[in-house]
Order: structure tokens, then C-alpha cells, then sequence
């Protein structure tokens, strides 16, 4: 057998399997349905994106996932185990950088914060956070403050200390809604390239259709009050995903067509 | 420093010199008896003779002490007691009635009640400077953990951090501005009490050698013991802004 079918064999092995669950979880706060009886399976590795309007309680099925909500009733699982707590390698990147990083401590600083929490030990702290600010494009920005730092480097570092914990998963909430298109487009392609290259598997929430078509492999479609599953769409696209080759293919037009239609319609 | 700010300094030193000019100039021409009010010349020279003779120095060490004790314990127990009732929503609802009822006590009213049970004693002044200053303290310290941002205990419990290391790492320092403002109005409180409890207690230090100075009408000493007083908040006050300085280096960096 070759490898490339080797490889393939493991994908679809993995692609049987689901890491995270959603057994008919409800969560209610405050007396409102936030979100009513989601069933949702995402696969280890799998790229997944959950679009709706504003108020379908997409942030809030992330934060069920990262155990920062419980369900009022159903199960979110893990690895087939309850989500009780946030665990370590499932790391969260928040949409407001500026207040999801430590002001006071420089981007080395904040990166160390989380190899702290992992009691990695002082003198292996140095390299790794090099290494890190490498990998997310911020070579020799060490030393700056996060305040001295542009949007986009802010949220390029808050992604470096979420990949410090070594995360099995990645759960990005809205991560560049706040930043302009060029900055946007740069990082869609960083995060592609870095979550490929360590099978991460990713629940991406985001309220830009394009974008979520262009990351995924797996688009939701949420519907507002309570949030529940209106649509969802396997993306087909070849990967490497390519800016300007990826947006002008007739599937991704296809695929942009439906779901516009789709979340035009939850609107009314 | 620009041109401006040079400018500014001069000004500000001009200023003081002319101050110290007419001080000396109402005291030559005797507007007020030499009894009470003695010329800058007759004043420094006490302040002279006092630190050569030995006196005035150990009395600065006196009061130095009261309010370096007093603070002291002040700024330990009101952060302590700050970042427990700051961190809880409950305790912040039981205890802020009563705090809003002791925080406006002047305290100078509870130094009779002070003497009444430590008696003249150095545990009676510590008691009484530690329980002015550490208002300002504790509620710093409550507003500053209660400010802290909710989305950095979101990425603590992401990265399943302690409870310790989570005041230390984060709470602390989130709240460090407000402290160490909170420990600077602490500073010049802790100088009035412990000047006070030393007129009322007989205790060594400035406070009482200026109630001696002014009873055997030495004007020159009175004036010089309260120089040294102003110089000591003075002093004291600049090296609190060089740490606060040090401390939120990261607060300056983006300006």
C-alpha cells in the first residue's frame, strides 16, 4: 500500500470517530432558550464552522464546548467523557484580544502565562516562546507590550499562547471580526497552515459566510431563538485553500449562494 | 527634557525661592515677633544644630518609624482585606454598608479609645496609624479586584490555572494601579497620625519635639521640626511615584 493511501485510510478511520458531541444540548439563561436540543458531532482534525445571525447562540454552543457553560439538560462530550471544565488541550481564542491578554505583561510575558500553567520548567520557557511568536509571524516583537501592538499582532499573540498550551483543539470565537480585510485574509491562511499541519481540530464561529466557507471543512448554519441546526454543508474544496483560486471556484460560489439564501431567510 | 519642561522646573524653583525671600524679608522687618516667627536663616541654622547635636535626627527616626510601621501594616492588611472582599460579589454586598459607616470616622476620634486600651504605648500609635491608613488601601484594593476584566478569569480557567496563581497572576496585578494609588493617600495619612499620636502620647519623634519647641517658645526648632516634617512627606511621596513608575512601566508604553 502507499503512503498516500496509507494516509488516506487513517483520514477516513478518523473521520468515523467524533471528538466533540452535542447530545441534544439545552441551554437555558435567565429564564430564555439560548440554545434547544443541539445534536452535533465534530470529528479529531475536522475544520468546522458555525454561521447564523447575531443572537442564534453560536458563541454560546462554543463556550458549551469549552466548558465555560453547562447544559441545562443534554451532554456535551469530549472524547466520549462529560465537559465539565475548561481542560488544556482545548484552547480558546476570544474575539476581544485587547481584553483576553494580560496588559501588563509583554508578548513573551503572555505567552509564559500559559506555559506556566503547564509547569513547563523556567529555563525551557525562553525557546519555546520563540518559537512560538515564530510560528504566529511575531519574531522580535518579544519584548513589546500587547498595547503597543496592532490588532492583528494582538490576536496573532493571543493565538500563540493559546497553541503554548499545545492544544488538541482549537475553538475560535469570531477571531477576526474586529480586524480589516487584508489582516483578515493573512491570518485565515496562518491559521489554515498551522492547524493542517498539527491535525488541530477546529470549531471556528463567525458570522462572515466567505470566511467560513473558505476555512472549512464542515459548515452549521444556526437558527436564532433558541439556536438550533438549520443547515449544514460539506465543503469540498481542495485544500491547500488559495485566496484568490479557493473564492472564484464555482463550488465555493455554489456553496456562498446557499447559505446567503439561508441565513436571508432566518432573518425575516 | 524639552526646553518647556526645563522652563517649568525653573519656574517651579523661582517660585519656592521667592517664597523663602518674603518669609525672610517679613521676619527682618519684624512684622511678626522673632518670638513666633523666626527669619529661614534662624530656622535653617536650628535645623543645623539640631542634626549636629544628634537630637533632631533620632526624633526623625522616630516618626520615620511610626509611619513606616503604620503604613506597613496598613498596606499589608488592607490589600489582604481588600482582595477579600473585592474577589467576592457576596462579601462586597455584606461588608460595604459597614465600611461606608467606619470609612468616614475621622480618626482622631478613636484616639481616645485607643489610649483607653493600649495606653500610651507604641502599640497604641501603630494601632491608631495603621487604622487611618489603611482606608484608602482596602477600598483601592476592593475597587481594583472588583474591576478586574472577567474575560482574563475566562483564560485563566481555560488554562486551568490555581486559585493562588490566579490572584497573583492576574488579579494582583490588574489591580495593582489602584493599590498602589490607594497606598499613596496611605502615605501622607500615616505622617498626620503619627505626628498626632506623638503630641498626644508624649512618643519620641518629630510631632513631640515640635510641641516641646513650641511650649519653651523656640521658635527656630518649632520651625525647623516642621520643615523636616514637609520634607519627609515630600520625600517620601517622590519615592512612591519612582516604584509606581517602575511598577506600570507597561501602562506608559503605549503613550
Amino acid at each position: 500500500m502507499s503512503v498516500v493511501a496509507k494516509l488516506d485510510e487513517a483520514r477516513a478511520a478518523r473521520r468515523q470517530k467524533t471528538l466533540i458531541a452535542f447530545n441534544a444540548a439545552t441551554l437555558r439563561l435567565g429564564g430564555k432558550t439560548i440554545i434547544e436540543n443541539l445534536d452535533l458531532q465534530v470529528r479529531p482534525g475536522e475544520f468546522l464552522c458555525i454561521v447564523g445571525a447575531s443572537g442564534c447562540g453560536k458563541t454560546t454552543a462554543l463556550r458549551l464546548a469549552a466548558g465555560l457553560y453547562r447544559p441545562t439538560s443534554g451532554a456535551v462530550t469530549f472524547d466520549g467523557e462529560e465537559i465539565t471544565e475548561p481542560r488544556r488541550e482545548v484552547a480558546i481564542v476570544f474575539q476581544d484580544y485587547g481584553k483576553a491578554l494580560l496588559p501588563w505583561r509583554t508578548a513573551a510575558g503572555n505567552i509564559s502565562l500559559a506555559l506556566e500553567a503547564s509547569r513547563v520548567p523556567a529555563r525551557e520557557r525562553g525557546a519555546r516562546i520563540e518559537a512560538l511568536l515564530r510560528k504566529v509571524g511575531l519574531p522580535g516583537h518579544a519584548d513589546k507590550y500587547p498595547t503597543e501592538m496592532s490588532g492583528g499582532m494582538q490576536q496573532r499573540l493571543q493565538i500563540a499562547r493559546c497553541l503554548a498550551q499545545e492544544p488538541t483543539t482549537l475553538l475560535m470565537d469570531e477571531p477576526f471580526g474586529a480586524l480589516d480585510a487584508m489582516t483578515r485574509q493573512g491570518l485565515q491562511d496562518e491559521v489554515l497552515s498551522l492547524t493542517e499541519a498539527s491535525q488541530t481540530t477546529v470549531i471556528f464561529v463567525t458570522h462572515d459566510l466567505d470566511e467560513a466557507i473558505y476555512l472549512g471543512d464542515r459548515v452549521i448554519g444556526l437558527l436564532p431563538h433558541p439556536g438550533r441546526i438549520g443547515i449544514e454543508l460539506d465543503v469540498d474544496l481542495p485544500r491547500p485553500r488559495d485566496q484568490l483560486a479557493t473564492r472564484e471556484h464555482p463550488e465555493f460560489l455554489r456553496l456562498r449562494r446557499q447559505l446567503f439564501d439561508f441565513i436571508k431567510a432566518t432573518e425575516h | 527634557m524639552n526646553r518647556t519642561a526645563i522652563l517649568w522646573r525653573v519656574a517651579s524653583v523661582l517660585v519656592a525661592a521667592s517664597f523663602i525671600a518674603a518669609w525672610q524679608l517679613v521676619a527682618d522687618l519684624r512684622l511678626v515677633s522673632p518670638v513666633f516667627l523666626p527669619g529661614p536663616d534662624r530656622a535653617w541654622a536650628a535645623l543645623v544644630r539640631g542634626f549636629s547635636s544628634g537630637d533632631l535626627a533620632g526624633k526623625l527616626i522616630g516618626t520615620l518609624e511610626h509611619m513606616a510601621y503604620g503604613w506597613l501594616a496598613a498596606s499589608i492588611a488592607g490589600i489582604a482585606l481588600g482582595a477579600l472582599i473585592g474577589s467576592s460579589r457576596t462579601m462586597r454586598a455584606y461588608v460595604a454598608p459597614s465600611l461606608e459607616f467606619l470609612r468616614p470616622l475621622p480618626v482622631s476620634a478613636i484616639i481616645p479609645v485607643a489610649i483607653a486600651m493600649l495606653g500610651l504605648t507604641q502599640g497604641m500609635a501603630l494601632f491608631v496609624i495603621a487604622f487611618g491608613a489603611i482606608w484608602p488601601i482596602m477600598l483601592a484594593t476592593v475597587h481594583g479586584f472588583a474591576a478586574v476584566e472577567p474575560r482574563l478569569y475566562e483564560v485563566a480557567r481555560s488554562l486551568q490555572m490555581s486559585r493562588a496563581a490566579i490572584i497573583g497572576k492576574i488579579a494582583l496585578p490588574s489591580a495593582l494601579p489602584d493599590i498602589l494609588a490607594g497606598m499613596r493617600l496611605s502615605l501622607t495619612v500615616a505622617l498626620i497620625l503619627s505626628v498626632v499620636c506623638e503630641i498626644l502620647a508624649g512618643l519620641d519623634g518629630l510631632g513631640h519635639w515640635v510641641l516641646l519647641s513650641a511650649r519653651a517658645f523656640r521658635s527656630a526648632d518649632l520651625f525647623a521640626g516642621v520643615i523636616l516634617l514637609g520634607a519627609t512627606g515630600y520625600v517620601t511621596s517622590i519615592a512612591m511615584s519612582l516604584v509606581e513608575q517602575r511598577l506600570l512601566a507597561w501602562q506608559t508604553a503605549a503613550r
